[in-house]
């Protein structure tokens, strides 16, 4: 039997049992929006995380150990040459050294800060970055041009974040954006503290010119040239010879087990706070999800409970039908295709109102986050995300629960004796 | 070769309740049909005659004895073999006309080209069936819309759609009017004369009287009309 002739012979059986059918799919449709519903969710959610802890799988940020035997002899540190032997460890693609600024500094800002009255003193924290690091998120130079030059700065852009949905409302401050602050400079005095007993002699007034945005930036305070921490570390007579951390790229992710193993025979250790914290949101939005899911296949379930009941329904009426079919030549297989064919008509039906219904209850959420919920930070613009797979994992389950609730009735119709069934009234 | 060849089949069912004797409606029945031949089967109400025919359209084939219709032996061959038998060599026609109503006319008499490899050429055939019967303008009507004649038409066009050698009918006239009756008694009579093989069974003697040989079913013993048992060649 050709499946054209399949699906038009079904069809009419479709739109003569349409009330019955649209029960089951209805059902189906339930079942369906809700699982995609929540995959979505459950993958925006992700999206979130992903966004508030940024990891890479080919990454590992390398410290040295708090607590090590080697640490309290006064021999674990990062140098030059922990560098080398690192970018020599198997499977690295590259090894990117960072400082921290080992002195203290201070920003003193007294004026008009984008149209508002501002006056407002910062110690500042200060990380040094190799310029390849930064790449283009830096929109202008980032390289040390010398203690005459304002020294180039990088920022977290989930910095700004907090900035724009926390301190700049709680101050009556303006909100920032990139092209706002690309380009604005900061005045720094280098080797001064608010503490006066940290104050070093011979402290250096310069600025800081916010260059760019980089997920690379420190979270804590502002991210400068590598070279530049450097030498103000040195001009002050702290350490600028040993590296904070290093940031180790493999050559791609499956070698990133290996290269950790690797990095700890050195006697360093991997700092994995960031991509815990991610594993651990990440987990507990993946079992939520789940338990949501399961949620959702039970509606599903029952909705193939109550296409089953609706089948046999719609075999036990048809059953001199079904005779007539046996009479003009059907196979036993002929009479369940049809059935099936109808159940899974019904079932796809019920899937694509499902994943639309999915998608207008996630706007009209997403709608009423934007206007109920306060600004947060990180505070997403929807917290779906439908990928083409939901709408493939909806429409194959409904699918699959339409024909699986079908498949008794459709076997039933199969075996009918024919000559009982012709004379069935 | 004759078109049906039945040897001692007996047909029975259970009974109804433990304690009674079980149903016969068939008994050590004998039949030979040639091809070409218009066979009428009379027969009371409950005599057997419908099991008669669903047993040599095989549709039944639960029974004791030997049975080939046109050369297959009903009870060795397999389920699709059987259903293939009935797709290509066998034609019915109901009483209770038995269209789909979710069809039109048309889409009934293509009903046979649904299944199996299908029928050749099944549209041209289907339009030349419907017209045949006298119903070229009905096509796209459902059988809610037709009459009981009508759809007495659609259904016998239906069983023409493959050009069947065979043809059997179960009451074909039993819910008609006189004069539509007649009509389809006479189209009976016109495929006769093409060579096709009836076997119709009906309690109508305006039918029998069509066919040329006419059968009696007794309490599941077939008989020539008149005679006490028959076995005719």
């Amino acid at each position: 039997m050709r499946v054209g002739k399949l699906i038009r012979l079904a069809r009419g059986n479709l739109v003569r049992e349409l009330g019955a059918l649209a029960v089951s799919a209805g059902g189906v449709a339930l079942g369906t929006g809700c699982l995609v519903f929540f995959l979505a969710l459950g993958t925006g959610l992700q999206d979130v995380v992903h966004d508030v802890f940024p990891v890479s799988t080919r990454e590992v940020e390398v410290v040295v150990p708090q607590l090590a035997i080697g640490s309290l002899l006064g021999e674990q540190k990062i140098d030059e040459a922990t560098v080398r032997r690192l970018r020599a460890v198997r499977g690295v693609a590259a090894v990117y050294p960072k400082m921290q600024l080992r002195i203290p500094a201070v920003s003193r800002y007294n004026g008009t800060f984008f149209g508002r009255e501002m006056r407002v003193g910062l110690e500042v924290v200060a990380t040094g970055l190799m310029p390849e690091l930064v790449g283009p998120d830096a929109r202008m130079p980032f390289d040390d041009r010398g203690e005459s030059q304002p020294i180039p700065v990088v920022i977290n852009r989930r910095l700004l974040e907090l900035y724009n949905k926390v301190f700049a409302p709680q101050r009556n401050l303006p909100r920032l954006t990139d092209s706002m602050l690309i380009g604005f400079q900061l005045p720094v005095e280098l080797g001064r503290s608010f503490m006066t007993s940290r104050t070093l002699p011979n402290p250096q007034d310069t600025s800081m010119l916010v260059v760019g945005f980089s997920e690379r930036a420190t979270l804590a305070g502002v991210s400068m040239p590598l070279a530049a921490i450097q030498r103000i570390n040195r001009k002050y007579g702290a350490d600028a010879d040993t590296y904070s951390s290093v940031l180790v790229r493999a050559q791609n992710a499956d070698e990133v087990t290996d290269l950790a193993a690797a990095v700890r025979k050195l006697g360093l250790e991997i700092d994995d706070t960031e991509r815990r914290y991610a594993v651990q949101i990440g987990a507990a939005v993946e079992l939520v999800t789940l338990a949501l899911s399961l949620l959702a296949a039970l509606i599903t379930g029952l909705a193939a409970v109550n296409t089953m009941q609706a089948f046999y329904a719609s075999v036990r009426e048809r059953t001199r039908e079904i005779g007539v079919l046996r009479a003009v030549g059907a196979t036993r297989g002929d009479v369940a295709a049809v059935v099936l064919v109808e159940a899974a008509a019904t079932g796809l039906a019920g899937g694509a109102v499902g994943v639309a219904l999915a998608r207008i209850a996630a706007a009209l959420l997403d709608r009423l986050a934007r206007t109920g919920l306060p600004d947060f930070p990180f505070k997403p613009t929807t917290f779906f995300s439908f990928q083409p797979g939901h709408v493939a994992v909806g429409l194959g389950v409904a699918l699959l629960a339409a024909l699986l609730g079908a498949f008794l009735p459709a076997r039933a119709a199969a075996r009918l004796d024919p000559a009982k069934a012709l004379t069935e009234s | 070769m004759s078109a049906i060849e039945l040897r001692g089949v007996t047909k029975g069912y259970p009974p109804r309740e433990p304690g009674l004797p079980a149903q016969e409606l068939l008994r050590g029945v004998d039949l030979t049909v040639q091809r070409g031949e218009f066979v009428a089967v009379e027969g009371q109400s409950g005599s057997g005659k419908s099991t008669l025919l669903h047993l040599l359209g095989g549709l039944d084939r639960e029974f004791d004895g030997t049975a080939h219709v046109l050369g297959c032996d009903l009870r060795a061959v397999t389920d699709a073999e059987l259903a293939a038998l009935r797709h290509t060599q066998i034609g019915f026609v109901f009483q209770s006309f038995n269209l789909l109503p979710s069809l039109s006319a048309l889409e009934n008499v293509l009903l046979p080209d649904f299944f199996g490899d299908g029928v050749p050429d099944a549209e041209r055939r289907a339009r030349e069936a419907l017209e045949r019967v006298g119903l070229a303008d009905k096509e796209r009507a459902r059988p809610v819309a037709l009459s009981g004649g009508e759809r007495q038409r659609v259904a016998i066009a239906r069983a023409l759609l493959a050009r069947p050698p065979l043809l059997l009918a179960d009451e074909p006239t039993g819910n008609l009017d006189a004069k539509t009756g007649q009509g389809v008694i006479d189209l009976f009579r016109q495929l006769h004369r093409e060579g096709m093989t009836l076997l119709i069974v009906t309690h109508e003697a305006r039918v029998s009287h069509a066919a040329n040989r006419v059968l009696v079913l007794r309490e599941g013993v077939l008989q020539t009309e008149g005679a006490e048992s028959m076995e005719t060649e």
